[in-house]
């Protein structure tokens, strides 16, 4: 283990499949300033606008965070990264709502790094007819454009628009322009027939986001980290990460610890932050995709994840040990441990914990592919407590039992010591570039 | 996970970035002018009292330093300047870099007030070389008074620049840094030494006249004044004769405040004699700029003339002040 560097710094990650309680984390980080070093900021160093950190401050706020940091209420301001993908559309949706909130002036808060990619609404577009098209087999996607961008970058790195564009009108509506006659074309359409704004109201939208927001050059993250502490607020969850997740059931998007130790070792303070991984007292998941301890038996309220019109319902599943213990190696291992929704076992007796998958009856243990992998895990049963747990007692394992599903493609995946179910994949090592989403979106 | 549930819908974004001033970009002058003028005072990192110098180093990173500086007056009608230019500093950027007029600018931001009746007649950063500066101009003051006697200090500005800079374009390689002061007012006659005690804290045996600063500041930088339209004494007969008569064709008129940053930088590319005029013009209509013609009417009478090398001096502070100083470069 790492000492928590002096400085401060901390990365808070999610090691499930998002929605542990990251948001409320770094609230209560922002607010519990270290005694005369305050946070200088709240740093995203992955995924974009559908990140959904909900913020409930004690005099009864509510915020649902996307690219704002969840330090905001705080007070904390908020730097997106070059990892960060940049909705402007979006985001100035959330600012008209914090300003709602009293937040005096929202984007005073709020720095960009130039080199940042942007998403705009012919991704979204996209990333909805293709979602669309998948019918059944849908990868529970946002409907935000998140892997679109992602993908489009990969595709076109010359091409892909970033934050910095916005500052060049001509050069952005140029981009624009390509991009989505590129978009449409893939989807056999022409560029007119793609339900999003025309390129050159979405350029002067643009534009005045560069206006607005101050973007920043590669040294700016360095004065930050030298200035004070910063927290680092990931989104999403290990689970979902583009390597370590399901397939296709994944985000395009690293989602460990590892983007952020990559800021910190380029600006010479490698390792130098307190990787904090977050959890729930039970496990859940948003969207499609394998919950092994799925029980929609469970009646725990949910009160800020509702069915989501791309994602669909939001689902409940008993704490889930093995997936969670995969998520922590997947990510190199944790400093310390968030854990939130104490209060939800005491008044849910029926929530029990999963300590161990069986496949054919015999204990399987996922580990992160760092070799040949084998298989992906089939966690069968869930089984309850082997022994008495902190919340409830042995009862009769959840029944659903949902294998995950695999897109084919030879992507790092996670792995099961089970030799009942190998079947040969590629090493991680020889799967798609960092960034590549393993399936096709 | 996952919102989905934000509007995208892009007048709406649109109208919510164009709402407001920009004002919370000058948190520093916002709160600071809060109070009551009398306790106004200086960002600490602006302060010129007790200067002892900026510093435009070569570093690993920036092997071929070239300094710039930009001094704005921050009073009455000029106090758009600032605002302008922190939107408009990533074009500024762009084209320096990008089109490769020099490779490696390191900006200071200044401003420039009243001595005789100002609390703040003068802020200068530091030189810098990423968008630090950007916090350098979020700090400015924008004290707003000025006596609309046509007068600004814009002479103790260059008493302060000649004096207490040092670079290594200068130093180094007989290239001159570039100074633009923005304003639209008359300097006072005299650097006074008064003042001088007052501002900076030093002590000086006599006034200056402003043709002798003049002089000294221009062993270091090509300097340049700037006239916006629009601004109190734009197209004045008597401010634009005064600023000849000192700097000759480097007095620039310049019709649309917008496009300040791409005339500075423009002139930077023609001092630098990386561009000629119509190749700088078509820079700027390749970035989508809107201020082509504006910039290429101020900037007419510029294009021909050619780029002096300055007289590589030794600083002009002695060693222990040097000693004692040092930016911080990433």
């Amino acid at each position: 283990m790492t000492a928590p560097h002096p400085d401060g710094h901390v990365i808070v990650c999610d090691l499930g499949f998002g929605d542990a309680g990251k948001g409320t984390v770094v609230d209560h980080l922002c607010r519990r300033q270290p005694a005369g070093r305050p946070y200088r900021a709240v740093v995203r160093h992955n995924g974009g606008a559908q990140a959904a950190h909900n913020v409930v401050t004690d005099d009864g706020q509510h915020h649902t965070f996307a690219q704002f940091g969840s330090g905001t209420l705080a007070g904390v301001p908020t730097h997106l990264s070059r990892f960060a993908l940049v909705d402007p559309l979006a985001l100035a949706a959330e600012a008209r709502h914090l300003a709602g909130l009293g937040v005096p002036d929202p984007f005073a808060l709020l720095t960009v790094d130039r080199r940042a990619l942007l998403t705009t609404p012919y991704h979204a577009a996209a990333n909805r007819l293709r979602e669309q098209r998948r019918g059944a087999a849908r990868h529970g996607s946002c409907g935000l454009g998140i892997g679109e961008t992602a993908h489009y970058a990969l595709q076109y790195p010359a091409d892909a628009p970033t934050a910095g564009d916005c500052t060049t009108p001509g050069r952005l509506r140029h981009l624009l322009d390509l991009l989505r006659a590129r978009l449409a074309e893939q989807l056999g359409l022409t560029p007119e027939d793609l339900p999003a704004p025309p390129p050159a109201d979405c350029t002067a939208a643009f534009t005045a986001f560069a206006a607005r927001v101050r973007l920043t050059d590669p040294g700016h993250l360095g004065r930050l980290l030298r200035s004070g502490p910063v927290v680092f607020e990931g989104a999403q969850g290990v689970l979902l990460d583009e390597h370590h997740g399901f397939h296709p059931y994944t985000t395009w998007s690293t989602t460990t610890f590892d983007n952020a130790e990559t800021l910190l070792a380029e600006e010479g303070a490698a390792r130098a932050a307190l990787r904090l991984g977050v959890l729930r007292t039970y496990t859940t998941r948003h969207g499609a995709g394998p919950l092994p301890t799925h029980d929609k038996d469970l009646t725990v309220p949910e009160h800020h994840n509702g069915t989501g019109p791309w994602q669909g319902p939001f689902r409940i599943g008993h704490f889930d040990t093995v997936a969670h213990r995969y998520a922590l190696a997947a990510a190199g291992g944790a400093d310390a441990l968030a854990l939130t929704h104490l209060d939800i076992p005491a008044h849910h007796r029926d929530l029990r914990i999963a300590e161990t998958y069986e496949l054919d009856g015999t204990p399987c243990t996922p580990s992160p592919a760092v070799t040949p992998a084998t298989s992906p895990p089939r966690p069968r049963s869930p089984t309850p407590c082997s022994a008495p747990g902190p919340v409830g007692s042995p009862t009769p394992a959840p029944t659903r039992r949902p294998g995950p599903r695999r897109s084919g493609s030879a992507s790092p995946s996670p792995s099961c010591s089970s030799p009942t179910a190998r079947r040969p994949v590629r090493n991680a090592s020889a799967g798609p570039p960092p960034g590549a989403l393993p399936s096709t979106p | 996970m996952g919102s989905g549930t934000w509007s995208t819908d892009v007048y709406d974004a649109a109208a919510t970035y164009r709402a407001g001033t920009g004002a919370s970009a000058f948190a520093y002058s916002d709160s600071a002018t809060r109070g009551a003028r009398s306790t106004w005072q200086a960002h600490p990192t602006l302060d010129p009292s007790g200067l002892t110098t900026r510093e435009s180093r070569d570093s690993d990173e920036h092997p071929d330093s070239l300094a710039v500086a930009v001094l704005f007056d921050v009073t009455g009608s000029m106090q758009t300047v600032p605002r302008v230019l922190q939107t408009k500093l990533p074009e500024l950027f762009g084209l320096l870099l990008r089109k490769g007029y020099t490779e490696h600018p390191q900006i200071l931001f200044g401003a420039v007030g009243d001595a005789t009746c100002d609390r703040v007649p003068l802020q200068l950063g530091q030189f810098e070389s990423d968008n630090r500066m950007d916090d350098d101009l979020g700090n400015i003051l924008l004290e707003g008074g000025g006596g609309g006697q046509m007068t600004e200090s814009y002479e103790l500005a260059m008493y302060a620049m000649a004096r207490h800079t040092a670079l290594d374009c200068v130093e180094r390689r007989g290239r001159k840094g570039y100074l633009f002061l923005i304003g639209d007012e008359l300097p006072y006659g005299k650097v006074k030494a008064r003042e001088v005690a007052a501002v900076l804290g030093e002590t000086i045996p006599e006034d200056i006249p402003v043709p002798v600063i003049l002089a000294e500041l221009q062993r270091l930088y090509h300097v340049y004044f700037i006239l916006p339209a629009g601004t109190a004494y734009a197209g004045s007969a008597e401010v634009l004769g005064t600023w000849r008569k000192l700097l000759g064709q480097h007095v620039i008129e310049l019709d649309d405040l917008d496009a300040v940053c791409e005339t500075i930088a423009l002139t930077i590319g023609l001092g630098e004699e990386a561009i000629d005029l119509q190749e700088g013009l078509d820079d700027l209509t390749d970035l989508g700029s809107g201020s082509v013609a504006t910039v290429g009417k101020a900037l007419g009478g510029l294009a021909r003339r050619t780029t002096g090398v300055a007289v590589p001096g030794p600083s002009l502070l002695d060693a222990t002040d040097r000693a004692a100083t040092g930016t911080t470069r990433l």
